[in-house]
Protein backbone atom coordinates (compact mmCIF):
# COMPACT_ATOMS: atom_id res chain seq x y z
CA UNK A 1 0.00 0.00 0.00
CA UNK A 2 3.06 2.48 0.69
CA UNK A 3 4.14 1.67 -2.56
CA UNK A 4 0.88 2.60 -4.55
CA UNK A 5 0.66 5.70 -2.62
CA UNK A 6 4.13 6.63 -3.51
CA UNK A 7 4.02 5.69 -6.81
CA UNK A 8 0.77 7.68 -7.39
CA UNK A 9 1.76 10.55 -5.66
CA UNK A 10 5.28 11.40 -6.56
CA UNK A 11 4.76 12.70 -10.06
CA UNK A 12 2.59 14.86 -9.24
CA UNK A 13 5.01 16.11 -6.79
CA UNK A 14 8.23 18.29 -8.00
CA UNK A 15 11.04 17.20 -5.95
CA UNK A 16 11.67 19.80 -3.33
CA UNK A 17 7.76 19.63 -1.74
CA UNK A 18 8.06 16.29 -1.67
CA UNK A 19 11.33 16.74 0.67
CA UNK A 20 9.47 19.00 2.65
CA UNK A 21 6.45 16.75 2.82
CA UNK A 22 8.30 13.96 3.88
CA UNK A 23 9.85 16.67 6.60
CA UNK A 24 6.71 16.97 7.65
CA UNK A 25 5.53 13.96 8.06
CA UNK A 26 8.86 12.98 10.23
CA UNK A 27 8.40 15.79 12.20
CA UNK A 28 5.14 14.75 12.75
CA UNK A 29 5.17 11.11 13.82
CA UNK A 30 8.21 12.93 16.18
CA UNK A 31 6.14 14.42 18.31
CA UNK A 32 3.69 11.96 18.23
CA UNK A 33 5.95 9.69 19.68
CA UNK A 34 7.46 12.69 22.50
CA UNK A 35 3.87 13.10 23.20
CA UNK A 36 2.77 9.22 24.18
CA UNK A 37 6.20 8.52 25.68
CA UNK A 38 6.52 11.54 28.05
CA UNK A 39 4.05 11.04 29.69
CA UNK A 40 4.28 7.30 30.14
CA UNK A 41 8.21 8.44 30.71
CA UNK A 42 6.95 10.81 34.30
CA UNK A 43 4.96 8.13 35.70
CA UNK A 44 8.03 5.81 35.39
CA UNK A 45 10.25 8.70 36.92
CA UNK A 46 8.17 9.77 39.52
CA UNK A 47 8.00 6.03 40.54
CA UNK A 48 11.30 5.64 40.86
CA UNK A 49 12.03 8.96 42.15
CA UNK A 50 9.27 8.85 45.15
CA UNK A 51 10.20 4.79 45.76
CA UNK A 52 6.42 4.05 44.55
CA UNK A 53 7.24 0.52 44.04
CA UNK A 54 5.94 -0.85 47.42
CA UNK A 55 2.66 0.89 46.84
CA UNK A 56 2.52 -2.18 43.59
CA UNK A 57 2.80 -5.11 46.75
CA UNK A 58 0.42 -3.19 48.34
CA UNK A 59 -3.07 -5.49 49.25
CA UNK A 60 -5.17 -2.96 47.19
CA UNK A 61 -2.66 -3.38 44.11
CA UNK A 62 -2.52 -6.67 43.92
CA UNK A 63 -6.31 -7.76 44.65
CA UNK A 64 -7.09 -5.11 41.47
CA UNK A 65 -4.73 -6.35 39.44
CA UNK A 66 -5.64 -9.61 39.93
CA UNK A 67 -9.41 -9.00 39.77
CA UNK A 68 -8.66 -7.03 36.40
CA UNK A 69 -6.54 -10.60 35.30
CA UNK A 70 -9.81 -12.41 35.99
CA UNK A 71 -12.54 -10.64 34.22
CA UNK A 72 -10.40 -9.47 31.22
CA UNK A 73 -9.78 -13.25 30.63
CA UNK A 74 -13.20 -14.14 30.99
CA UNK A 75 -14.73 -11.16 29.34
CA UNK A 76 -12.05 -12.10 26.19
CA UNK A 77 -13.22 -16.13 26.38
CA UNK A 78 -16.84 -14.70 25.98
CA UNK A 79 -16.29 -12.19 23.34
CA UNK A 80 -14.02 -15.56 21.44
CA UNK A 81 -16.50 -17.78 22.02
CA UNK A 82 -19.96 -15.43 21.24
CA UNK A 83 -18.27 -13.27 19.00
CA UNK A 84 -16.15 -15.34 16.48
CA UNK A 85 -19.52 -17.01 15.05
CA UNK A 86 -21.45 -13.55 15.59
CA UNK A 87 -18.76 -11.69 13.77
CA UNK A 88 -18.63 -14.75 10.81
CA UNK A 89 -22.76 -14.23 10.22
CA UNK A 90 -22.21 -10.93 10.26
CA UNK A 91 -19.94 -10.98 7.40
CA UNK A 92 -21.12 -13.99 5.55
CA UNK A 93 -24.61 -13.65 5.83
CA UNK A 94 -26.60 -10.19 3.89
CA UNK A 95 -30.05 -10.41 5.50
CA UNK A 96 -32.88 -7.78 6.09
CA UNK A 97 -31.77 -5.56 9.10
CA UNK A 98 -27.96 -6.42 8.90
CA UNK A 99 -26.87 -2.84 8.66
CA UNK A 100 -29.37 -1.82 11.26
CA UNK A 101 -27.50 -4.93 13.31
CA UNK A 102 -24.06 -3.46 12.09
CA UNK A 103 -24.71 0.07 13.21
CA UNK A 104 -26.24 -1.37 16.53
CA UNK A 105 -22.86 -3.45 17.49
CA UNK A 106 -21.03 -0.06 16.71
CA UNK A 107 -22.64 1.87 19.25
CA UNK A 108 -20.58 1.69 22.61
CA UNK A 109 -17.90 2.34 20.70
CA UNK A 110 -19.01 5.76 20.16
CA UNK A 111 -21.12 6.17 23.85
CA UNK A 112 -18.94 7.49 26.66
CA UNK A 113 -18.35 4.34 29.10
CA UNK A 114 -20.42 6.11 31.93
CA UNK A 115 -23.38 6.41 29.22
CA UNK A 116 -22.58 2.55 29.13
CA UNK A 117 -22.86 2.10 32.81
CA UNK A 118 -26.06 4.15 33.20
CA UNK A 119 -27.83 2.13 30.72
CA UNK A 120 -26.53 -1.37 32.18
CA UNK A 121 -27.77 -0.35 35.69
CA UNK A 122 -31.16 0.95 34.69
CA UNK A 123 -31.24 -2.54 32.53
CA UNK A 124 -29.62 -4.92 34.99
CA UNK A 125 -29.45 -2.88 38.46
CA UNK A 126 -31.95 -4.45 41.07
CA UNK A 127 -35.09 -2.00 39.69
CA UNK A 128 -33.98 -2.37 36.24
CA UNK A 129 -35.83 -3.09 33.25
CA UNK A 130 -34.35 -7.04 33.39
CA UNK A 131 -33.00 -6.86 36.32
CA UNK A 132 -36.27 -6.43 38.88
CA UNK A 133 -36.97 -10.15 36.85
CA UNK A 134 -33.37 -11.53 37.53
CA UNK A 135 -34.50 -9.88 41.56
CA UNK A 136 -37.52 -12.36 41.65
CA UNK A 137 -35.34 -15.40 40.89
CA UNK A 138 -32.66 -14.06 43.81
CA UNK A 139 -30.15 -13.21 41.15
CA UNK A 140 -28.90 -9.93 41.88
CA UNK A 141 -26.11 -8.63 39.79
CA UNK A 142 -24.65 -4.82 40.67
CA UNK A 143 -21.79 -5.00 42.80
CA UNK A 144 -20.90 -8.68 41.77
CA UNK A 145 -17.47 -9.31 39.91
CA UNK A 146 -20.15 -10.51 37.01
CA UNK A 147 -21.51 -6.91 36.70
CA UNK A 148 -17.73 -6.15 35.93
CA UNK A 149 -17.56 -8.48 33.02
CA UNK A 150 -20.69 -7.35 32.12
CA UNK A 151 -19.36 -3.69 31.79
CA UNK A 152 -16.33 -4.66 29.95
CA UNK A 153 -18.13 -7.05 27.56
CA UNK A 154 -20.73 -4.16 26.70
CA UNK A 155 -17.73 -1.73 25.77
CA UNK A 156 -14.75 -4.45 24.11
CA UNK A 157 -17.02 -6.31 22.17
CA UNK A 158 -17.59 -4.19 18.97
CA UNK A 159 -13.69 -3.77 18.93
CA UNK A 160 -13.55 -7.85 18.34
CA UNK A 161 -16.57 -8.83 16.56
CA UNK A 162 -15.71 -5.52 14.00
CA UNK A 163 -12.16 -6.99 13.52
CA UNK A 164 -13.28 -10.25 12.70
CA UNK A 165 -16.30 -9.56 10.74
CA UNK A 166 -13.54 -7.63 8.86
CA UNK A 167 -11.51 -10.65 8.41
CA UNK A 168 -13.79 -12.92 7.68
CA UNK A 169 -15.21 -10.96 4.81
CA UNK A 170 -11.45 -11.00 3.71
CA UNK A 171 -11.73 -14.74 3.44
CA UNK A 172 -11.77 -16.07 0.08
CA UNK A 173 -15.56 -17.77 -0.37
CA UNK A 174 -13.98 -20.43 -3.29
CA UNK A 175 -11.28 -21.58 -0.32
CA UNK A 176 -14.03 -22.61 1.87
CA UNK A 177 -16.31 -23.75 -1.15
CA UNK A 178 -13.45 -26.02 -2.01
CA UNK A 179 -13.31 -27.41 1.48
CA UNK A 180 -16.85 -28.25 1.07
CA UNK A 181 -16.34 -30.16 -2.16
CA UNK A 182 -14.20 -31.76 -0.90
CA UNK A 183 -16.57 -33.34 1.88
CA UNK A 184 -15.88 -31.64 4.85
CA UNK A 185 -18.21 -30.58 6.77
CA UNK A 186 -18.93 -26.96 7.88
CA UNK A 187 -18.09 -26.53 10.54
CA UNK A 188 -14.97 -28.40 10.14
CA UNK A 189 -14.45 -25.95 7.16
CA UNK A 190 -14.76 -22.66 9.84
CA UNK A 191 -12.66 -24.07 11.97
CA UNK A 192 -9.63 -25.46 9.46
CA UNK A 193 -10.26 -23.10 6.94
CA UNK A 194 -11.65 -19.96 7.66
CA UNK A 195 -10.46 -19.10 10.89
CA UNK A 196 -7.22 -20.00 10.95
CA UNK A 197 -6.95 -17.51 7.27
CA UNK A 198 -9.04 -14.87 9.22
CA UNK A 199 -6.16 -15.22 12.18
CA UNK A 200 -4.25 -12.10 12.15
CA UNK A 201 -7.35 -9.94 12.20
CA UNK A 202 -9.03 -12.31 15.05
CA UNK A 203 -5.92 -11.65 16.50
CA UNK A 204 -5.74 -8.11 16.07
CA UNK A 205 -9.10 -6.98 17.11
CA UNK A 206 -9.09 -9.71 20.12
CA UNK A 207 -6.22 -7.40 21.62
CA UNK A 208 -7.97 -4.26 20.71
CA UNK A 209 -10.84 -5.81 23.05
CA UNK A 210 -8.62 -6.75 25.45
CA UNK A 211 -6.97 -3.42 26.01
CA UNK A 212 -10.59 -1.52 25.69
CA UNK A 213 -11.39 -4.17 28.43
CA UNK A 214 -8.34 -3.78 30.82
CA UNK A 215 -8.96 0.19 30.83
CA UNK A 216 -12.61 -0.19 31.62
CA UNK A 217 -13.63 2.74 33.84
CA UNK A 218 -16.85 4.76 33.91
CA UNK A 219 -19.40 1.43 32.81
CA UNK A 220 -18.14 -0.06 35.86
CA UNK A 221 -17.96 2.28 38.49
CA UNK A 222 -21.44 2.96 37.26
CA UNK A 223 -22.96 -0.48 37.37
CA UNK A 224 -20.95 -2.55 39.33
CA UNK A 225 -19.67 0.01 42.19
CA UNK A 226 -16.56 0.17 43.77
CA UNK A 227 -14.65 -2.78 46.32
CA UNK A 228 -11.75 -3.86 46.70
CA UNK A 229 -11.38 -7.83 45.37
CA UNK A 230 -14.49 -7.99 44.39
CA UNK A 231 -15.45 -5.00 41.86
CA UNK A 232 -12.62 -3.00 41.90
CA UNK A 233 -10.51 -3.26 38.89
CA UNK A 234 -7.37 -1.59 38.29
CA UNK A 235 -8.85 1.51 36.78
CA UNK A 236 -11.13 2.01 39.70
CA UNK A 237 -7.94 1.47 42.21
CA UNK A 238 -5.78 4.46 40.65
CA UNK A 239 -9.55 6.64 40.83
CA UNK A 240 -9.68 5.63 44.16
CA UNK A 241 -6.06 5.88 45.34
CA UNK A 242 -5.73 9.20 43.59
CA UNK A 243 -8.03 10.64 45.49
CA UNK A 244 -6.12 9.44 49.10
CA UNK A 245 -2.67 9.01 48.15
CA UNK A 246 -0.74 9.69 44.78
CA UNK A 247 1.92 7.49 45.09
CA UNK A 248 -0.09 4.80 45.47
CA UNK A 249 -2.18 6.06 42.50
CA UNK A 250 1.34 6.15 40.33
CA UNK A 251 2.38 2.87 41.22
CA UNK A 252 -1.00 1.27 39.97
CA UNK A 253 -0.46 3.14 36.86
CA UNK A 254 3.02 1.91 36.33
CA UNK A 255 2.03 -1.89 37.39
CA UNK A 256 -1.06 -1.94 34.46
CA UNK A 257 1.33 -0.57 31.89
CA UNK A 258 3.63 -2.73 32.79
CA UNK A 259 1.12 -5.60 32.61
CA UNK A 260 -0.47 -4.54 29.32
CA UNK A 261 3.43 -4.59 27.78
CA UNK A 262 4.07 -7.74 28.94
CA UNK A 263 0.83 -9.53 27.64
CA UNK A 264 0.88 -7.28 24.11
CA UNK A 265 4.42 -8.59 23.43
CA UNK A 266 3.48 -11.90 24.69
CA UNK A 267 0.57 -12.28 22.12
CA UNK A 268 3.08 -10.90 19.59
CA UNK A 269 5.48 -13.36 20.12
CA UNK A 270 2.89 -16.29 20.01
CA UNK A 271 1.29 -15.13 17.37
CA UNK A 272 4.07 -14.25 15.26
CA UNK A 273 4.45 -16.52 13.17
CA UNK A 274 0.87 -17.02 12.24
CA UNK A 275 0.19 -13.91 11.65
CA UNK A 276 2.82 -11.92 9.98
CA UNK A 277 3.98 -8.51 10.75
CA UNK A 278 -0.39 -7.79 11.05
CA UNK A 279 -0.79 -8.64 14.83
CA UNK B 1 -7.99 -1.41 -3.98
CA UNK B 2 -10.01 -4.03 -2.18
CA UNK B 3 -7.26 -3.85 0.73
CA UNK B 4 -7.84 -0.20 0.91
CA UNK B 5 -11.46 -0.61 1.37
CA UNK B 6 -11.09 -3.46 3.98
CA UNK B 7 -9.11 -1.21 6.03
CA UNK B 8 -11.42 1.69 5.56
CA UNK B 9 -13.89 -0.96 6.96
CA UNK B 10 -11.79 -1.76 9.89
CA UNK B 11 -13.09 -1.28 13.09
CA UNK B 12 -10.48 1.77 13.16
CA UNK B 13 -11.77 3.09 9.97
CA UNK B 14 -15.30 3.25 11.55
CA UNK B 15 -14.29 4.59 14.40
CA UNK B 16 -12.91 7.47 13.10
CA UNK B 17 -15.48 8.15 10.87
CA UNK B 18 -18.07 7.82 13.88
CA UNK B 19 -15.60 10.16 16.06
CA UNK B 20 -15.10 12.65 13.11
CA UNK B 21 -19.00 12.69 12.74
CA UNK B 22 -19.80 12.81 16.49
CA UNK B 23 -16.94 15.08 17.66
CA UNK B 24 -17.50 17.49 14.56
CA UNK B 25 -20.96 18.17 15.67
CA UNK B 26 -20.94 19.36 19.34
CA UNK B 27 -17.01 20.53 18.43
CA UNK B 28 -18.52 23.18 16.01
CA UNK B 29 -21.18 23.88 17.90
CA UNK B 30 -18.61 24.36 21.14
CA UNK B 31 -16.67 26.57 18.91
CA UNK B 32 -19.89 28.84 17.86
CA UNK B 33 -20.16 28.87 21.83
CA UNK B 34 -17.13 29.73 23.04
CA UNK B 35 -17.20 32.58 20.04
CA UNK B 36 -19.72 34.15 21.88
CA UNK B 37 -18.43 33.67 25.18
CA UNK B 38 -15.23 34.98 24.58
CA UNK B 39 -17.11 37.54 23.27
CA UNK B 40 -18.95 38.86 25.71
CA UNK B 41 -16.50 38.24 28.39
CA UNK B 42 -14.05 40.04 26.59
CA UNK B 43 -16.31 42.98 26.47
CA UNK B 44 -16.63 42.78 30.51
CA UNK B 45 -13.56 43.03 30.85
CA UNK B 46 -12.79 46.34 31.64
CA UNK B 47 -16.26 46.89 33.52
CA UNK B 48 -16.41 46.30 37.17
CA UNK B 49 -17.79 43.04 37.75
CA UNK B 50 -17.09 40.14 35.27
CA UNK B 51 -15.72 38.22 37.92
CA UNK B 52 -16.32 34.72 38.65
CA UNK B 53 -15.85 33.46 42.39
CA UNK B 54 -14.66 29.82 42.20
CA UNK B 55 -16.00 27.09 45.23
CA UNK B 56 -14.63 24.35 46.10
CA UNK B 57 -17.33 22.07 48.82
CA UNK B 58 -18.17 19.38 49.89
CA UNK B 59 -21.05 17.37 48.00
CA UNK B 60 -23.64 17.59 50.64
CA UNK B 61 -23.62 21.60 50.18
CA UNK B 62 -24.61 21.13 46.80
CA UNK B 63 -28.01 22.18 47.27
CA UNK B 64 -27.59 24.55 50.32
CA UNK B 65 -24.78 26.18 47.95
CA UNK B 66 -26.73 26.13 44.98
CA UNK B 67 -29.60 28.25 46.59
CA UNK B 68 -27.01 30.70 47.92
CA UNK B 69 -25.02 31.15 44.70
CA UNK B 70 -28.13 32.95 43.27
CA UNK B 71 -28.79 35.04 46.43
CA UNK B 72 -24.82 35.81 45.92
CA UNK B 73 -25.25 36.98 42.07
CA UNK B 74 -28.12 39.29 42.81
CA UNK B 75 -26.44 40.83 45.79
CA UNK B 76 -23.53 41.33 43.41
CA UNK B 77 -23.98 42.50 40.16
CA UNK B 78 -21.73 41.19 37.65
CA UNK B 79 -20.32 38.19 39.61
CA UNK B 80 -20.82 34.70 38.29
CA UNK B 81 -20.47 32.00 41.12
CA UNK B 82 -18.67 28.67 39.81
CA UNK B 83 -19.05 25.93 41.60
CA UNK B 84 -17.18 22.49 42.13
CA UNK B 85 -19.08 19.87 44.71
CA UNK B 86 -17.06 16.21 45.58
CA UNK B 87 -15.91 14.45 48.28
CA UNK B 88 -14.14 17.13 50.93
CA UNK B 89 -10.67 15.05 50.68
CA UNK B 90 -11.28 15.10 46.66
CA UNK B 91 -11.70 18.65 47.02
CA UNK B 92 -8.72 18.95 49.17
CA UNK B 93 -6.75 17.11 46.65
CA UNK B 94 -7.72 19.50 44.01
CA UNK B 95 -6.56 22.59 45.69
CA UNK B 96 -3.25 21.45 46.79
CA UNK B 97 -2.75 20.39 43.33
CA UNK B 98 -3.23 23.78 42.66
CA UNK B 99 -6.31 24.37 41.50
CA UNK B 100 -7.96 28.30 40.61
CA UNK B 101 -10.20 28.38 43.72
CA UNK B 102 -11.19 31.29 45.84
CA UNK B 103 -13.65 29.27 48.77
CA UNK B 104 -13.47 26.49 50.09
CA UNK B 105 -16.25 24.14 51.82
CA UNK B 106 -15.33 20.93 53.84
CA UNK B 107 -17.49 18.30 56.15
CA UNK B 108 -14.84 17.70 58.67
CA UNK B 109 -12.42 19.90 60.25
CA UNK B 110 -9.50 17.32 59.37
CA UNK B 111 -9.81 18.18 55.69
CA UNK B 112 -9.55 21.86 56.62
CA UNK B 113 -6.87 21.61 59.14
CA UNK B 114 -4.63 19.87 56.54
CA UNK B 115 -5.25 23.15 54.34
CA UNK B 116 -4.31 25.16 56.63
CA UNK B 117 -1.09 23.05 57.65
CA UNK B 118 -0.46 23.61 53.82
CA UNK B 119 -0.77 27.28 54.06
CA UNK B 120 -3.44 26.81 51.65
CA UNK B 121 -6.26 29.25 53.10
CA UNK B 122 -6.35 32.57 54.20
CA UNK B 123 -7.21 33.67 57.39
CA UNK B 124 -8.58 31.67 60.19
CA UNK B 125 -11.45 28.72 59.13
CA UNK B 126 -14.77 29.43 60.40
CA UNK B 127 -17.23 26.47 61.33
CA UNK B 128 -20.93 27.67 59.28
CA UNK B 129 -22.85 24.27 59.61
CA UNK B 130 -23.58 21.34 61.45
CA UNK B 131 -24.81 17.98 59.74
CA UNK B 132 -25.84 14.68 61.64
CA UNK B 133 -25.58 11.51 59.86
CA UNK B 134 -28.44 9.06 59.13
CA UNK B 135 -28.92 6.02 57.46
CA UNK B 136 -30.85 5.89 54.21
CA UNK B 137 -32.97 2.81 52.95
CA UNK B 138 -34.94 2.22 49.45
CA UNK B 139 -38.51 3.40 50.07
CA UNK B 140 -39.70 -0.33 49.50
CA UNK B 141 -36.56 -1.40 52.31
CA UNK B 142 -36.11 -4.43 50.82
CA UNK B 143 -33.89 -5.39 53.41
CA UNK B 144 -36.57 -4.52 56.19
CA UNK B 145 -34.34 -2.16 57.90
CA UNK B 146 -36.43 -0.83 60.74
CA UNK B 147 -34.00 0.65 63.05
CA UNK B 148 -30.13 1.25 63.34
CA UNK B 149 -28.75 -1.78 64.16
CA UNK B 150 -30.53 -3.70 61.38
CA UNK B 151 -28.28 -2.33 59.43
CA UNK B 152 -25.55 -5.43 60.89
CA UNK B 153 -28.04 -7.77 59.37
CA UNK B 154 -26.43 -10.95 57.67
CA UNK B 155 -27.29 -9.71 53.80
CA UNK B 156 -27.95 -6.22 53.94
CA UNK B 157 -26.55 -4.71 51.14
CA UNK B 158 -24.68 -1.24 52.45
CA UNK B 159 -22.50 0.98 50.30
CA UNK B 160 -20.56 3.49 52.15
CA UNK B 161 -18.77 6.27 50.74
CA UNK B 162 -14.72 5.52 50.57
CA UNK B 163 -12.46 5.89 52.78
CA UNK B 164 -11.50 9.41 53.81
CA UNK B 165 -14.49 10.59 52.61
CA UNK B 166 -15.64 12.48 55.72
CA UNK B 167 -19.62 10.58 55.30
CA UNK B 168 -17.86 7.39 55.69
CA UNK B 169 -15.07 8.12 58.31
CA UNK B 170 -17.83 9.30 60.06
CA UNK B 171 -19.70 6.09 59.72
CA UNK B 172 -16.96 4.24 61.41
CA UNK B 173 -17.15 5.87 63.97
CA UNK B 174 -20.51 5.47 64.47
CA UNK B 175 -20.04 2.10 64.12
CA UNK B 176 -17.26 1.84 66.89
CA UNK B 177 -19.17 4.00 69.31
CA UNK B 178 -22.14 1.25 68.51
CA UNK B 179 -20.14 -1.99 69.03
CA UNK B 180 -20.51 -0.79 72.99
CA UNK B 181 -24.59 -0.70 72.61
CA UNK B 182 -24.86 -3.11 70.08
CA UNK B 183 -21.87 -5.51 71.41
CA UNK B 184 -18.47 -6.21 70.18
CA UNK B 185 -18.94 -7.83 66.07
CA UNK B 186 -21.36 -5.13 65.29
CA UNK B 187 -19.15 -2.99 63.84
CA UNK B 188 -17.25 -5.92 61.99
CA UNK B 189 -20.31 -7.31 60.70
CA UNK B 190 -21.75 -3.89 59.50
CA UNK B 191 -18.39 -3.61 57.54
CA UNK B 192 -19.27 -7.34 56.15
CA UNK B 193 -22.03 -5.88 54.81
CA UNK B 194 -20.63 -3.62 52.48
CA UNK B 195 -20.62 -4.17 48.92
CA UNK B 196 -19.33 -0.67 47.01
CA UNK B 197 -17.27 2.08 48.47
CA UNK B 198 -18.23 5.13 46.13
CA UNK B 199 -16.77 8.00 45.29
CA UNK B 200 -18.99 10.57 47.74
CA UNK B 201 -21.46 11.14 49.70
CA UNK B 202 -24.42 11.77 46.58
CA UNK B 203 -22.90 8.51 44.92
CA UNK B 204 -23.32 6.21 47.76
CA UNK B 205 -27.10 7.87 48.12
CA UNK B 206 -28.23 7.56 44.72
CA UNK B 207 -27.09 3.71 45.04
CA UNK B 208 -30.19 3.78 47.40
CA UNK B 209 -31.87 5.66 45.15
CA UNK B 210 -31.94 3.45 41.97
CA UNK B 211 -32.67 0.63 44.57
CA UNK B 212 -29.44 -1.59 44.21
CA UNK B 213 -28.32 -0.88 47.78
CA UNK B 214 -30.10 -1.62 50.35
CA UNK B 215 -28.54 1.13 52.80
CA UNK B 216 -26.57 3.80 52.81
CA UNK B 217 -25.16 6.01 55.52
CA UNK B 218 -25.24 9.80 54.45
CA UNK B 219 -25.78 13.24 56.13
CA UNK B 220 -29.41 14.76 57.15
CA UNK B 221 -28.63 17.17 54.04
CA UNK B 222 -28.44 14.50 51.67
CA UNK B 223 -31.99 13.64 52.08
CA UNK B 224 -33.07 16.20 49.52
CA UNK B 225 -36.46 16.83 48.17
CA UNK B 226 -35.72 15.11 45.01
CA UNK B 227 -35.20 11.88 46.56
CA UNK B 228 -38.10 11.93 49.56
CA UNK B 229 -40.59 9.51 47.27
CA UNK B 230 -37.64 6.98 46.83
CA UNK B 231 -35.87 6.87 50.00
CA UNK B 232 -36.37 6.86 53.63
CA UNK B 233 -34.17 7.62 56.75
CA UNK B 234 -33.47 5.31 59.02
CA UNK B 235 -32.34 7.44 62.43
CA UNK B 236 -28.85 6.96 64.12
CA UNK B 237 -29.72 7.10 67.88
CA UNK B 238 -28.57 10.44 69.12
CA UNK B 239 -26.16 9.41 71.88
CA UNK B 240 -24.13 6.96 68.94
CA UNK B 241 -24.48 9.93 66.53
CA UNK B 242 -21.67 11.87 64.82
CA UNK B 243 -22.16 16.17 64.58
CA UNK B 244 -20.32 17.15 61.37
CA UNK B 245 -19.21 20.47 61.76
CA UNK B 246 -18.08 22.20 58.55
CA UNK B 247 -15.35 24.70 58.21
CA UNK B 248 -15.36 27.10 55.72
CA UNK B 249 -12.10 29.62 54.06
CA UNK B 250 -10.80 31.96 51.38
CA UNK B 251 -8.29 30.15 49.77
CA UNK B 252 -4.29 32.08 50.08
CA UNK B 253 -4.32 31.78 46.16
CA UNK B 254 -8.27 33.55 45.70
CA UNK B 255 -8.36 35.15 42.30
CA UNK B 256 -10.98 37.77 44.09
CA UNK B 257 -10.18 37.34 48.46
CA UNK B 258 -13.19 40.33 48.52
CA UNK B 259 -15.79 38.34 46.68
CA UNK B 260 -14.05 35.04 49.15
CA UNK B 261 -14.98 37.23 52.41
CA UNK B 262 -18.12 38.20 51.08
CA UNK B 263 -19.62 34.84 50.24
CA UNK B 264 -18.35 33.46 53.75
CA UNK B 265 -20.09 36.29 55.22
CA UNK B 266 -23.41 35.46 53.20
CA UNK B 267 -22.69 31.64 53.84
CA UNK B 268 -22.43 32.86 57.86
CA UNK B 269 -25.50 35.54 57.62
CA UNK B 270 -28.70 34.71 59.03
CA UNK B 271 -30.08 34.83 55.74
CA UNK B 272 -27.69 32.19 54.36
CA UNK B 273 -28.09 29.54 57.80
CA UNK B 274 -32.08 30.27 56.70
CA UNK B 275 -31.38 28.71 53.55
CA UNK B 276 -28.97 25.90 54.94
CA UNK B 277 -31.01 25.42 57.19
CA UNK B 278 -33.86 25.15 55.18
CA UNK B 279 -31.57 22.40 53.27
CA UNK B 280 -31.71 20.04 56.63
CA UNK B 281 -28.58 21.23 57.63
CA UNK B 282 -28.25 22.76 61.44
CA UNK B 283 -27.09 26.09 62.21
CA UNK B 284 -23.19 26.25 63.22
CA UNK B 285 -23.93 27.91 66.63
Amino acid sequence: MKRRDKDGLSPRFPHGSDTLASGLAVAALALLVGFVSLPLLSLVVWTVDKGAWRAMASPVAVDALLLSVRTTAITMAMLLLVGTPAAYVLARADFRGSRVINALIDIPVVLPPSAAGIALLLAFGRLGLVGQYLNVFGVTLSFTTAAVVMAEVFVAAPFYIRQAATGFSAVDRTVEEAALVDGASRSTVFFKVTVPLAFPALVAGALTAWARALGEFGATVIFAGSFRGVTQTIPLAIFAEFQRDLDAAVALSVLVLGFAFTVILAVRHLTARTTGHRA
Amino acid sequence: MGSIATEIGSVYGRVYLYLLVAALIPGLALAGLTGCGQGSSGGAEGKEGGETLTILAASSLTYGFGELAGTFEEQNEGVEVKQSFGASSDMLAQIQQGAPADVFASAAQEEMNTAVKDDLVAGKPEVFVKNREIVMVPKGNPAGIKEFRDVADHGVKLVLAQKDVPAADYAIEILGKANAEYGSTFKQDVLSNVVSREADVRASVNRVVVGDADATFGYASDYTPDIRNKVKIVPIPPELNIIATYPIAALEDAKYPGLAKKWVELVTSKEGQRVLEKWNFEPAA
